[in-house]
């Protein structure tokens, strides 16, 4: 049986599988939870909320069906008094006699009664307190006159603070006590219940009454006549607000603060258990909301008893007292008002949500629980596997994992079984296998070394840095530094060269690493060069600049190099590889090639020209000899014109040698049939060499002009010529051709000699370059040929294969038709006044 | 609406009891061959007045509306913004009558009424209604005195024509008789006319 491994215990920051576990575990339990019992909570708070509103509204109804029938009661009660047939009997006369006296009589009996009451003179309240109709009054207030069932209850008789009935002008008729005025025509109940005679019930909203000295409601009934035609008279009932209402409404309590109030439309408080009457909701704000003629509930801002929390209120209106208050429903009404404190009415749904909360964490932590031994359980088998897979990584695992969960995971350690033979047997024969191609990667390496030191030229091979991965045998033996192993050199610091040249090398090293190429311009360069120094006639172009080529001078030793690219294998960097060549030799020989091509020419050059010169030279020496001895004038003067002959021939070879060069300058170009002067140039020739069995083949263009010097483009044409006739020794065929193609003129001079080899043609322009015997040719005809023809605007090309004769093919540009002649004449009268021209 | 329509109606009577009751009429009784109308028929004429009124009122707006769904008709007709009832529309407009100071006064009254202001306030009235229930074909008439003053009383009988009279009498909570039916004699429209 295997152990854990030691690594598994500390697995980092990471958060292992048995976390994430329970995490998930958690998590999935407590964020449906925490969403349930939010919802939960607002749902409940709306809809405790709706049903409380609801439940307010209908014992608020019930409230004020209640506070109806008790005023219904007590108008019913009064009324009965009202009806009674003996104060409407004494009410009637009152008004009969009223109506029989005068005015004045009417109000001197007023006035003294008035002042007898007032005065609390006996015998005035004596006939109110005290008459048959007090009695009467009296006897209703007791409940004497009530019919059994119909007794006036202690409070409703303890609440009555007055009742007086008064006449048809408002004046006391009769009272319980001597607490009322005499005179209340002039009272706003009074003319409300009076109504100008019609009568009508008024019930007065609530306020402070000074003669009883309390807040007040009162009753007042018309008395009407027999017939119920017109008011005779009004009772009038004062009675105490709070002891009134208090029995039927205090008592309507539910909880600690729910309670029933009765207000008027003003907010005015007429009764409740908890504010005084008289005073005014404390938020008027909250008046028109719980006062509509309507019904219902609201959730106000505040509860109207002096808390600013949100409330849920009852309300609503006393149906038929409301008709009476004030005289119509119009001047005012009566409401009633269900309220409980929000701390008190929300305190279910938040005790359940405490409930709720603690249960949820206890919940959590049995999840937690819970969670952490199922994880445990699952994670334990899947460590295991983890460190046999460790294991096997290291080749160690010795006995088969034994895991029997009896799930997925005992499947996959026996996955992890098979596998594991499996890769015991394949690594088996997989050593062996490295091992071999480990030795052939060896001895290739090594080979490559051998390759490389063998190879006689240095090879360094450098990295992007410029620094020296590896240097050849070769490479080591011919630079100052050698790297020691592990150590980097940079490549510049091992090449012993100026700093310009440092430079040059290590833009074309950048240029090599960004992959441009540096090699082909050099090279181009390097040709120019080398064709250049093959003329020695051609003007100097000046110092080559050394570092356009590439080529290093280390040391002694001069070298030409080349780069060269080698990607990177497996994503490791490029590489830049540095191959040199070491031409010191090649140089030199080169040097020594060219220095003798030069002697060579002089050699020839001096040779020829010492060879004309002496012939002439001699000739007049012997002369001269001659000259000393000859006494016959005759002779000598013959001697004489010879030596002048010859004198002129030396003066014509120099002239010559140096007219190539000396002559240019002065000419004066014009007009010159080309076909003309070609004709004069054999004419020249064919009168001076032997042509018998020479054929000459003319075929012209016609009168063909080219602006020329005719001397220069004759002599050219018979350096031409006569190379021809030489090359054939006098016997061939010789095929003159001009063709007018475009804007110049082609003139082919072919013969039928022996051709040129191929190694001559490349040099057969070249100054004193002949193929002919000493003293047959300077050297110089095809040069001055080519130098003439080129000046006048055209170009020689000689085409030649050995065996098969010589093509020479001149090419030059015609006049436009139709010169004028005059400018032509006299350039042509110019030119001959120029010395004639003679072949060499 | 109908406030306009009864104080057309309060203007008509005015009209109709002030050309009675001026002067001249007392003239009239007091030079015989003069042209008068006697007492019975003014009351008989208002009574037409009333009764064509609530007719209309009953049938052709509290009927037609509660019918078609528009609206109801309740007794606290202004907390349920709804009809007042037809009773309580002549009720209505005989306390309006009243207030316009021409002396004629009518009501309803019956032996069971729900409200006691609304009960028979004379002998007259309650043997009328005793009467009316036996014979509802003619109206019961008689001078009535209020200390020295006298008055014309006619009681015409008051019939339920409507399904929404017997209802409401049957349920309301403050009435003391629920087996009316439709036909049956609720009451009285007492017409009081001063005869001074």
């Amino acid at each position: 049986m295997m152990t854990p491994a030691a690594p598994l215990a500390c697995t980092d920051s990471r958060w292992g599988l048995q976390l994430k576990l329970i995490l998930s575990m958690l998590m999935v339990g407590v964020v449906p939870l925490m969403v349930g019992l939010g919802l939960a909570f607002w749902q409940g708070s709306r809809e405790i909320q709706t049903v409380n509103g609801e439940s307010f509204k209908a014992l608020a109804e019930e409230s004020a069906r209640k506070i109806d029938l008790l005023v219904s009661d007590e108008v019913a009660r009064t009324s009965r008094i009202a009806a009674d047939p003996l104060i409407i009997h004494e009410l009637e006369q009152r008004r009969d006699a009223l109506l029989d006296m005068t005015d004045d009589e009417r109000r001197r009996t007023v006035e003294q009664r008035k002042e007898g009451w007032e005065a609390k003179d006996p015998v005035a309240v004596q006939a109110i307190t005290g008459s048959t109709m007090a009695v009467l009054l009296q006897e209703y207030f007791s409940g004497a006159k009530s019919e059994a069932d119909q007794l006036i209850p202690q409070v409703v008789r303890s609440a009555t603070k007055m009742l007086y009935v008064t006449d048809i002008e408002g004046n006391l008729v009769t009272a319980l006590t001597t607490i009322p005025p005499f005179a209340n025509k002039d009272t706003v109940w009074w003319n409300g219940a009076f109504h100008h005679g019609v009568g009508q019930l008024f019930i007065e909203d609530v306020h402070f009454d000074e003669r009883a000295q309390t807040y007040v409601i009162t009753i007042s009934l018309p008395i009407m006549d027999r017939i119920r035609y017109g008011a005779i008279g009004v009772i009038h009932r004062v009675i105490d607000a709070k002891d009134f209402f208090s029995p039927s409404i205090a008592p309507i309590r539910f909880g600690k603060t729910g309670h029933v109030m009765l207000i008027d439309h003003r907010g005015i408080v007429i009764s409740c258990p908890i504010l005084p009457t008289g005073v005014s909701l404390s938020d008027l704000q909250l008046i028109p909301l719980v006062t509509p003629l309507q019904p219902g509930w609201v959730s106000a801002p505040s509860d109207g008893h002096g808390g600013q929390s949100r409330s849920i209120i009852g309300y609503a209106p006393v149906p038929e007292t409301s008709r009476a208050t004030n005289g119509d429903l119009r001047n005012g009404s009566w409401h009633t008002f269900v309220w409980q404190a929000s701390d008190e009415l929300f305190a279910p749904i938040r005790h359940l949500l405490t409930w709720m909360a603690v249960f949820s964490l206890v919940s959590v932590g049995l999840m937690a629980s819970l969670g952490y031994l199922a994880a445990n359980r699952i994670v334990t088998p899947v460590r295991r596997l983890q460190a046999a897979a460790q294991l096997i990584g290291r080749g160690e695992l010795l006995e088969p994992i034994d895991i029997r969960t009896g799930d997925e995971i005992q499947d996959l350690a026996d996955e992890f079984n098979r596998m594991h033979r499996q890769l015991e047997a394949a690594f088996a024969g997989l050593t062996d296998q490295v091992a071999m191609k480990t030795q052939q990667v060896e001895s290739l390496i090594h080979s490559t070394d051998q390759i490389l030191d063998a190879v006689p030229t240095p090879i360094i091979m450098v990295n992007q840095d410029e620094q020296v991965q590896y240097i050849n045998r070769v490479g080591r033996d011919c630079f100052q530094e050698i790297p020691k192993a592990g150590s980097s050199v940079a490549l510049l610091d091992i090449l012993p060269v100026d700093a310009a040249m440092r430079e040059h090398l290590r833009t074309e090293f950048r240029r090599v690493r960004n992959g441009e190429a540096v090699g082909i311009a050099a090279e181009r360069e390097d040709a120019a060069l080398v064709n250049r120094a093959r003329d020695p006639l051609a003007p100097s172009m000046g110092t080559p600049e050394p570092h356009s080529r590439q080529e290093v001078q280390i040391g002694l030793r001069r070298y030409r190099y080349e780069w060269f690219h080698m990607a990177g294998r497996n994503q490791g960097e490029d590489r830049i590889g540095l191959v040199f060549r070491d031409t010191t030799d090649d140089s030199r020989l080169q040097d020594q090639l060219i220095q003798a091509e030069k002697s060579g020419s002089l050699g020839t050059l001096t040779a020829g020209i010492g060879h004309e010169l002496n012939n002439p030279l001699f000739g007049i020496l012997g002369l001269g000899e001659a000259i000393e001895d000859e006494a016959s004038l005759e002779r000598v003067r013959s001697y004489a014109r010879d030596i002048v002959q010859h004198g002129r021939r030396m003066a014509a070879i120099i002239r010559d040698f140096t007219g190539v060069t000396t002559r240019e300058t002065s000419d004066q170009r014009q007009p010159v049939h080309l076909e003309r002067e070609l004709d004069q140039a054999i004419a020249t020739l064919t009168g001076s060499m032997d042509v018998s069995r020479l054929t000459i083949e003319k075929t012209y263009a016609g009168d063909t002009t080219v602006l020329a010097l005719p001397d220069q483009l004759r002599q050219a044409f018979t350096n031409l010529l006569m190379n021809a006739i030489q090359a054939m020794k006098g016997r061939g065929s010789l095929r003159l051709t001009t063709v007018l193609t475009g804007t110049s003129v082609v003139t082919t001079i072919v013969d039928s000699g022996p051709g040129i080899p191929k190694q001559h043609l490349s040099k057969i322009f070249e100054p004193f370059f002949t193929t002919k015997g000493q003293g047959d040719g300077s050297g110089l005809g095809l040069t001055v040929a080519r130098r003439i023809i080129k000046k006048f605007g055209g170009d020689i090309r000689i085409e030649s294969q050995e065996g098969n004769g010589t093509s020479c093919i001149v090419t030059l540009p015609v006049i436009p038709l139709s010169p004028p002649p005059q400018e032509a004449s006299c350039t042509e009268s110019i030119s001959r006044s120029a010395p004639q021209p003679s072949a060499s | 609406m109908h406030r306009i329509y009864l104080s057309v109606c309060a203007a008509t009577f005015s009209v109709i009891i002030a050309g009675w009751w001026s002067p001249s009429a007392f003239s009239a009784k007091e030079r015989p061959g003069s042209p008068g109308i006697p007492v019975e028929k003014v009351a008989a004429y208002l009574y037409a007045v009333i009764k064509a009124d609530r007719t209309v009122y009953t049938t052709e707006i509290v009927n037609r509306l509660q019918e078609k769904g528009v609206t109801t008709a309740s007794e606290h007709w202004e907390q349920e913004n709804a009809l007042m009832l037809p009773a309580q529309f002549l009720q209505h407009a005989g306390k309006l009558a009243a207030e316009s100071g021409s002396g004629i006064r009518y009501r309803l009254i019956g032996l069971w009424p729900i409200y006691r202001r609304n009960a028979p306030a004379s002998d007259l009235e309650r043997s009328a209604l005793e009467s009316l229930r036996k014979n509802p074909g003619q109206p019961i008439t008689g001078i009535v005195t209020s200390g020295r003053k006298q008055f014309f009383q006619a009681i015409y009988p008051d019939i339920a024509v409507s399904p929404a009279c017997i209802n409401c009498h049957n349920s309301h909570q403050l009435s003391t008789k629920r087996d009316f039916t439709l036909n049956d004699v609720m009451g009285g429209i007492a017409i009081t006319i001063p005869l001074e």
